[in-house]
């Protein structure tokens, strides 16, 4: 490359003024704890004060296991975690093995889904560094109203739906789907909000199967 | 000694609260003697007084209502509010009969920064509970009584001051009985300026020795041993309602005024709560009962009252309200703030705790749960619902090793399921790990556990019970 050509590239870089299209933008992030996922992220990693919605493809493919490095990083800054209505129950021992302080975890076993719905909510808005919820809503305003209760307590808000759930729009700013794969778990971009859309990237997980 | 003296001049209309727009008032006496004891605001705008009789008074106001008096609930309010006000002050005096309370202030005027700042805190304190006040300082008991007659006199801070301040006013704020007034008023005796500059021996003579002594007290001039208002070791404040309540919204009133009470004392005791009762009677069914359980020791007014009001909205009442019961026994030292500069991570721990108060008031008290670990071989013995206590909290995690260290767990899934019976097999995986316990509980388990995968590539965890064919599905790797 001619020298003049190198210099406006150059120039082009560094300009804060300039977006281009590949780039992905700035936002404040969590790193996720997998690289290959964290270059695919605006932020480098799960945005923070945003909802994001995660939809496996069947229970059991690694859809705790991709939040774990995050959470634990949660927990080292000494903020706690929700469990809003899990399917099964979360076991100990084995969130225990991963490294997540017990005591900083919380499960709430709501009974119905407008309670869960204000648990999260108000975890969101107090202090709770990330809210896992598990709910079958479809309306817009109360995904909205998730985004508005993360976004007020700079938290993660991770929604957990069904595959068929993305098909209609959301105001979340990350929506992905999970899919099994052999050593791990592949995840498909849908949306993201100040990036855009790239391949599936397959993430390994450390489970005995590998 | 300065003492701030607090007269309640409509005390039995203010317990009939909330403030009615129509005229109200209490009546004493019984037949022909019936007469008006207080009335409200709509009903003093209307002309009516104290000392009316009722015929005049229905007469003049025919949509006039009328309660009669309680003097059991006029004396629990002032007991009640006896104990509120001792956040002010250790001395608190009562007297039932003039409704009137007596603070001692001089000990506590540089604590609250001042005459006027105490003052200001306690007319607005007493504004909130839903009572009208006056209020007046002097230095002994009966010159505050008489100063608290009069809205625009100003406090009497010593002695010299008190006998000009009293001198102008007019003998009917002296605490007489009504022929002695007139009579001294007859005697062209106008001012209480004008019955100090007669001689004391010569008012002895004529008016018994009593008016004389009342006189030596109001002055200072003679002790005036009076028993103080001690607070009880229980809390416990009865409130009921003339009219039952058919709503809950009727309740959040009284209950919030019970509660600002509430809190008075424990400021008073400096001490806080985790546990109390609120049991609502009705005429014909069993009380309701609210327990309230806080996480982390508590006074304040409005979380209480946050929390009651969550307990309150999801409780069915069978009956209307005829009266409400607050009940405190079991008092803790009180966790302080203390505001750091650079730090808000204390006041960040304080919200989330009341956080957890709101949650668990809403959805059950189970529904908020902590994970613990058991040291046992089955899966599903291996954890357990901690006990909720914030106060281990950062010890806790300090110290994660409770129980089995962390390192050592074997490795599980993440999800537990209810041992599911499994009709066909997904592809097993690797070799099987023998668990066998429970045998000295009456509970064997020897179950042979695999892993497995299955056709949508969902990671199982599931087990076959040693010797049979069934298999069941017990966690995913999730």
């Amino acid at each position: 490359m001619p020298p003049t050509l190198c210099a406006i590239d150059e120039l082009l870089r560094d300009s804060p003024q300039l977006w281009r299209g590949r780039q992905l933008a700035a936002l404040p992030a969590r790193a996720t704890g997998f690289a290959a996922l964290d270059a695919q992220l605006p932020g480098a990693g799960w945005p923070i004060g945003a909802l994001i919605e995660i939809a496996p493809a069947c229970a059991g493919l690694g859809e705790l296991s991709l939040l774990l490095p995050a959470l634990q990083r949660c927990c080292e800054e000494g903020r706690s975690i929700a469990f809003v209505r899990p399917p099964y129950t979360p076991y100990a021992p084995a969130l225990a093995r991963c490294g997540l302080p017990l005591p900083r975890l919380l499960w709430i076993a709501a009974a119905r889904d407008e309670d869960a719905h204000w648990a999260a909510e108000q975890l969101l808005r107090e202090g709770a560094a990330a809210v896992l919820l598990w709910s079958p809503i479809m309306a817009d305003r109360a995904l909205r109203r998730l985004q508005l209760a993360a976004e007020a307590g700079q938290a993660c808000a991770f929604l957990y739906r069904t595959p068929a759930q993305l098909r209609s729009s959301s105001p979340a700013a990350l929506r992905l789907a999970l899919s099994p794969a052999e050593d791990g778990v592949q995840v498909r971009i849908v949306k993201a909000r100040g990036g855009h859309a790239s391949g599936p990237v397959t993430l390994s997980l450390h489970t005995p199967f590998t | 000694m300065l003492w701030i003296s607090v007269l309640l001049p409509h005390l039995p209309v203010d317990l009939r609260e909330p403030a009615p727009s129509r005229a109200l008032a209490v009546t004493a006496g019984i037949g022909p003697h019936r007469c008006l004891l207080a009335c409200n605001a709509a009903a003093r705008s209307a002309g009516m007084t104290a000392g009316m009789d009722v015929p005049a008074a229905l007469m003049r106001e025919p949509a006039l209502e009328l309660i009669q008096r309680s003097k059991a609930d006029e004396r629990r309010a002032l007991h009640g509010l006896a104990c509120w006000a001792h956040q002010f002050t250790s001395d608190v005096c009562l007297d039932l009969a003039r409704w009137t309370l007596w603070l001692e202030a001089g000990a506590s005027l540089r604590y609250f920064n001042g005459l006027h700042t105490l003052h200001a805190q306690l007319k607005e304190g007493l504004t909130r509970l839903g009572y009208t006040a006056s209020i007046g300082v002097g230095p002994t008991l009966e010159a505050a009584a008489v100063l608290s007659r009069h809205r625009d006199v100003l406090p009497a801070l010593n002695f010299r001051e008190l006998r000009r301040v009293l001198a102008p006013l007019p003998l009917s704020s002296l605490l007489l009985q009504r022929a002695v007034l007139e009579q001294l008023q007859t005697s062209g005796l106008c001012t209480i300026g004008d019955l100090l500059g007669v001689a004391q021996a010569s008012i002895g003579r004529r008016f018994g020795v009593e008016l004389t002594h009342y006189l030596q007290r109001l002055l200072g001039e003679r002790p005036d041993p009076r028993r103080r208002h001690r607070m009880p070791p229980l809390y416990r404040r009865r409130l009921d309602f003339a009219q039952p309540l058919e709503v809950l919204e009727g309740l959040l009133f009284p209950l919030r005024r019970l509660l600002q009470e509430f809190q008075g004392y424990l400021r008073g005791r400096d001490v806080a709560v985790q546990r109390l009762t609120v049991t609502l009677q009705h005429r014909n069914s069993p009380d309701t009962t609210l327990q309230l359980l806080t996480s982390a020791p508590q006074r304040d007014a409005q979380r209480l009252f946050a929390l009651l009001r969550e307990k309150l909205e999801r409780t069915a009442l069978p009956q209307a309200i005829t009266r409400i019961i607050l009940t405190a026994q079991d008092f803790v030292a009180p966790q302080i703030i203390q505001g750091d500069f650079f730090d808000d991570h204390a006041r960040r721990d304080d919200s989330w705790t009341a956080l957890l108060d709101k949650l668990r008031a809403r959805l059950g008290p189970d529904a908020v749960r902590r994970l613990g670990l058991r040291d046992d071989h089955r899966p599903e013995n291996a954890w357990c619902i901690a006990a909720e206590d914030q106060a281990d909290l950062t010890a806790a995690c300090n110290h994660p090793a409770d129980g089995p260290s962390a390192a050592c767990l074997p490795d599980r899934p993440l999800w537990l399921l209810q041992p599911t019976p499994l009709a066909s097999l997904p592809l097993l995986l690797g070799t099987p790990e023998r668990i066998e316990a429970g045998w000295w509980e009456g509970e064997d388990a020897s179950r042979d556990y695999y892993l497995a995968r299955t056709a949508e590539g969902a990671r199982w965890w599931l087990y076959r019970e040693v010797g049979t064919k069934r298999w069941f599905l017990q966690g995913l790797w999730a």
